[in-house]
């Protein structure tokens, strides 16, 4: 119960989180009249939920149904089969049939994991509108020398409306069913590229992208605490040395740097991923860091027990660090958006790892299959965008309310 | 309406509101005073006592929160007599300087730190109609030199090449740019060294000799009031409680208030143990006391105190003051004497 | 005094004067910026050197094994290919190699593209680089002006409605991150309102077109630049405009705006030259570092928009494994941060008074 007792760095430490949540509660009450703080609060906790108990709940579809795709290019896909085979519908139907695929962008990307269970003919489509491949293989299917046509357009139906030839009119509107599916229930935000369900995709997309940010976040939030109060502290060559080390650091255009190691490096792992942006993410707030601690470090209360001869442990636990936590931990939420910012963007690029299925993926695929420009792709483009921008948002109002509640310039005069 | 001749501003009957959250505050009630052509006066009191608030309300640069409930401010020049209350925003911006011009509390920020001191007195020539740079430049150097600075080099300076002392006399120069007929000074050597305090007043004194406008100058010093001021306003709770001749005031005080204020200043003659502080502190104006606001800190203070406020009225020549009391304060300054 | 005075110039040789005339010098502000923004780019250039030699999978290596599976020629050939396109002498160690490098770069010259072979780096890099200084730079300029006027607004009607939502604007457009922007902008306007045809704008300028100073040319320029330009508005916009309101709320307060009000000075006068000009100068500085942001980020803007600029160039070389210009554009990036950096901190005296070299003195 001496004094050397409190100033030891762990039991310190260990009374962080408890300062933490007594801030928190207190902060809660005050927020209520800050309304966009609130929004952004009530908006974390939601994703959360969204993210990390939801998707106990919801299983994630991976079941591709022919049925349900949406197409990369001009529109949804489309299947046409013979009015005697209505009943084929998933990929998993047409095993041992003969296929022909009308082949565009995206086309053969979507067929190739069946190819060996399809017998597929590619039949050519060249002219944008119903071409004579289209009708060609319309003719084939309708003579059952093919069992099913797939179409990544929409403009089959018109092919056979516009049919000038009577004779084979009547051909295709008696042998030929088109499957032209619609979106809504039970997939509350449509189906993707391989007809599954998006919503469930967006449930179980943020998970590692969260963990990763918070990763990146945590990181270069430590070290820069870490660094920037033993510079603070220490003064002299390190202190020089650090900043020298940190401005040149902060010279380097971060984002343009992650792109050139991750094409280097080529990771397998996401949470690699944000290792390495913690890594090079501290600079910024190191320096802001440094200067609180110095401010921090003359001011009277630091002073007095500096006189008294309490150790430099107990100083900065006890006397600077619970003056900073608010500023740190505003920083330490911005740290994450940054660290969404950097490996989303890797993401998009196609630089980081795909394996996880996350909202990054999600846009990743939609820009590389094309369907970010099917006017009908909608949803499978913008509910990853969405999902991303709330998050970020979200954050930056709360960081934002924080701000305001503990910095008393900002806050509106009495 | 018209004025006596020689008096440039006529405050009459004048209150002010500041709206909080708290409720409103009275900051001045009812305050009414006249200045005349080249007189300086002194408005004094404890900080928070409205004297600010009144100082403001003349060139209406009043907070936003502030509510004029009642009263007039007359301004005269030429026999042209003009509420200032009901200037319209171009009469305003053109009144201000030009016929009332305002040093403020802290010169030290004053002057826009990233244009010269040129610029700024171009600024303001050129706001008010006045285009000629070189005209400008001839009577802002003769201004300068009568504040005693070195004219050439302050005027092509920037605010941060120039001393604390160096920026307020410059400011004092600025102030007079447009030969306003009221200057108004808040305070005008606080935060300012002993040294370079006295330097301003003698710098002050020569401009009014030469330039003949009239000052209302507001401090808590007192002994800077006793040499600078003709008349001497004693403000308390945002009322004038004492009104009259420096040494009338100053000698012959009538209010217990003001006599409280001279004697807790030190002098060479009083030994230090005559001195002696007010007792208890200003009260609040959201719900000022009744009767005499003074009447909780003062020693002669009885029922009637309690219950009516005094009139401020003369009983001798225009000596004035607001006391039910003014005769048991004589008999007792006697008594002490 | 005097005697010694007179006698001074006989005393001092020319060289004295020289030696006197170059420590002034070097210990100046402006020598001590200029040392390290060379200092800077020296160990960025280092830096970027290991990266490509020293990181584990090294591309030289790579390579070497990429050309001997695919042509099924001799180590030695492949390591004599590999050498000439990274400008190094197989034999030389890496210490030669390093200094070897350095000189090159003192020489401008950034080697030979790996996967194009014959195309100089620094050439391409010229190609590229205009177009996104363009782009960045409109960017830059318009959200910079946008958002000092509308941080002013907010400050003016600070607590009104026009504040609050104000705002709760600039944090959307803060939060959300740029390439969501240019995302949002080809699917909603774009794509779904069919406002304009993405395919259309892609590249830099429609290549039907011959380049000049033609009316078609530059209209075709900027419509193929709008959307680029219109990503880096939106997404700074909104830190311009929190800074600029903070910034002018500070100012607001400050004796000298008041001053100028009781001096009477008109209302436009004291807007710009009192609160504006004042409230403006942090964000100078904050440009900067919006610069080296900006040019990062347009590695995904501009291969989301298909704009050729160098970003969508360093992309291009990342995915093909072309190392020598992966580097050579990496190189300019930094180059392109560090020299905006030293030319705001050689500039900002200009427009602070109290922070200005006191050369003539």
């Amino acid at each position: 119960m001496d004094a050397r007792a409190t100033s030891n760095p762990a039991l310190a430490i260990l009374l962080i989180p408890w300062s933490i949540l007594r801030g928190a509660a207190r902060f809660v009450s005050r927020l209520r009249a800050n309304i966009p703080g609130m929004i952004g609060f009530i908006g974390l906790v939601a994703y959360f939920i969204f993210t990390f108990i939801l998707p106990r709940f919801i299983p994630f579809d991976n079941e591709p149904n022919l049925d349900e795709i949406v197409g990369p290019i001009g529109s949804r896909i489309q299947l046409a089969v013979h009015r005697d085979d209505a009943r084929l519908r998933t990929f998993e139907d047409l095993a041992g049939k003969t296929v022909g695929v009308v082949d565009q962008t995206g086309g053969p990307d979507l067929i190739a994991p069946y190819a060996d269970t399809l017998t597929i003919e590619k039949y050519r489509w060249t002219s944008r509108r119903a071409g004579p491949g289209l009708e060609t293989s319309l003719v084939d299917l309708a003579n059952q020398e093919i069992d099913a046509l797939l179409i990544f357009s929409k403009t089959v139906t018109e092919l056979i409306d516009s049919q000038q030839d009577p004779e084979l009119k009547a051909l295709f509107s008696e042998n030929i069913v088109i499957s032209n599916p619609g979106l809504g229930p039970p997939h509350l935000l449509g189906t993707d590229t391989q007809g599954r369900d998006i919503a469930t995709h967006v449930v179980h997309g943020g998970r590692v992208l969260i963990l990763t940010a918070l990763i990146g976040g945590v990181i270069s939030t430590v070290i820069a605490l870490f660094l920037g109060s033993i510079a603070a502290l220490t003064g002299g060559f390190l202190d020089s040395a650090l900043t020298a080390l940190t401005n040149l650091i902060l010279a380097i255009p971060r984002f343009p740097l992650l792109v050139v190691m991750a094409g280097l490096i080529r990771f397998d792992n996401t949470l690699y991923l944000g290792v390495l942006i913690g890594l090079l993410g501290w600079p910024a707030l190191m320096r802001a860091i440094r200067s609180q601690v110095l401010s921090l470090r003359e001011r009277d209360f630091v002073e007095a027990a500096r006189s008294l001869g309490l150790s430099t442990n107990h100083i900065m636990f006890r006397e600077i660090l619970p003056n900073m936590i608010s500023y740190v931990m505003i920083n330490f939420i911005f740290s994450i958006t940054f660290a969404m910012y950097e490996q989303i963007g890797l993401v998009v690029l196609g630089l980081a790892p795909i394996n996880d299925y996350t909202w990054g993926v999600m846009l990743y695929f939609g820009r590389s299959r094309g369907t970010l420009y099917n006017p009908d792709g909608a949803s499978m483009a913008l509910s990853p965008v969405l999902a991303i921008a709330f998050f970020q948002v979200c954050l930056v109002l709360f960081a934002r309310a924080l701000e305001e509640l503990f910095d008393p310039r900002l806050r509106a005069p009495v | 309406m018209s004025l006596p001749p020689d008096v440039v501003l006529q405050v009459d009957d004048l209150s002010i509101v500041y709206r909080t959250d708290r409720g409103a505050v009275k900051a001045t009630a009812n305050v009414s005073f006249a200045l005349r052509s080249g007189e300086a006066m002194a408005l004094i009191g404890e900080s928070g006592s409205g004297k600010t608030t009144i100082s403001l309300a003349l060139i209406r640069k009043l907070p936003k929160n502030a509510v004029v409930t009642s009263g007039q401010i007359f301004y005269q020049r030429d026999q042209r007599v003009r509420d200032v209350l009901k200037l319209s925003g171009k009469e305003l911006r053109e009144f201000r300087w030009n016929e009332c011009a305002m040093v403020f509390q802290g010169a030290q920020n004053a002057f826009n730190p990233v244009l010269k001191i040129r610029k700024q007195f171009e600024d303001t020539a050129q706001a008010h109609g006045w285009k000629n740079r070189a005209a400008v430049r001839k009577r802002a150097l003769s201004l300068l030199q009568l504040v005693r600075l070195d004219p050439e080099r302050v005027y092509d300076a920037y605010p941060h090449e120039l001393s604390g002392g160096m920026k307020q006399r410059a400011l004092l120069a600025l102030s007079v740019l447009l030969s306003p007929q009221v200057v108004i000074l808040d305070e005008p050597t606080t935060a300012l060294d002993i040294l370079t305090q006295r330097a301003i007043i003698d710098v002050l004194k020569d401009m009014q000799r030469q330039l003949n406008f009239s000052i209302i100058f507001i401090s808590h010093d007192l002994s800077l009031a006793a040499e600078m001021a003709d008349h001497v306003a004693t403000v308390y709770a945002g009322e004038i409680v004492e009104f009259g001749g420096v040494a009338d005031v100053f000698y012959e005080s009538l209010h217990p208030y003001t006599y409280g204020l001279l004697t807790s200043v030190p002098t060479l003659e009083h030994a230090q143990d005559r001195l002696q502080s007010i007792p208890g502190s200003p009260p609040n104006l959201i719900t000022p006391p009744e009767g005499c606001k003074f009447h909780p800190r003062c020693a002669f203070a009885d029922e009637i105190c309690m219950k009516d406020s005094p009139a401020l009225t003369a009983d001798v020549g225009e000596h004035l003051a607001a006391c039910w009391h003014k005769d048991r304060l004589i008999e007792s300054r006697k008594g002490r004497a | 005094m005097a005697t010694q005075s007179l006698n001074a110039p006989l005393e001092s040789p020319w060289r004295d004067q020289l030696i006197h005339a170059l420590r002034t010098a070097l210990t100046s502000y402006t020598a001590r910026v200029v040392v390290q923004a060379i200092v800077t780019i020296w160990a960025v250039a280092t830096l970027t050197f290991l990266l490509v030699r020293e990181m584990p999978g090294n591309p030289i290596d790579v390579l070497i094994e990429q050309i001997l599976t695919q042509e099924g020629i001799s180590y030695q050939e492949a390591y004599d290919r590999v050498a000439a396109s990274f400008n190094f002498d197989p034999d030389a160690s890496l210490l030669d190699l390093y200094f070897s490098w350095l000189g090159d770069l003192l020489r401008f010259d950034l080697g030979k593209s790996i996967t194009s072979p014959g195309t100089e780096v620094i050439d391409e890099i010229a190609r590229f680089l205009p177009w996104t200084v363009f782009a960045v730079g409109m960017g830059l300029l318009i959200s910079f002006v946008l958002g000092i006027v509308l941080g002013m607004t907010m400050a003016y009607y600070r607590n009104s409605f026009l504040d609050h939502s104000l705002s709760l604007l600039s944090s959307f457009l803060t939060g959300v991150p740029n390439y969501i922007w240019g995302l949002l902008i080809i699917i909603v306007l774009g794509i779904q309102l069919n406002l304009f045809n993405v395919g259309e704008l892609r590249g830099t300028y429609d290549i039907s077109l011959t380049p000049g100073l033609n009316a078609a040319f530059i209209l075709s320029v900027l419509k193929h630049a709008a959307l680029p330009i219109a990503t880096y508005v939106i997404a700074t916009l909104g830190g311009w405009m929190l800074n600029m309101k903070s910034s002018t709320m500070g100012v607001l307060n400050e004796d000298y705006v008041n001053v100028a009000e009781a001096r009477g000075l008109k209302d436009k006068r004291i807007i710009t030259s009192y609160v504006g000009r004042n409230a403006s100068l942090p964000l100078f500085t904050q440009l900067t570092i919006a610069v080296g942001f900006v040019l990062g980020s347009g590695v995904v803007i501009e291969e989301i928009f298909v704009y050729w600029g160098i970003g969508h160039y360093l992309f291009q070389s990342i995915t093909v494994r072309d190392y020598t210009s992966m580097q050579g554009v990496f190189l300019i990036l930094t180059m392109g941060v560090v020299f905006s950096n030293l030319f705001a901190d050689l500039t900002y005296g200009l427009l602070d008074p109290r922070v200005r070299i006191s050369g003539e003195r």
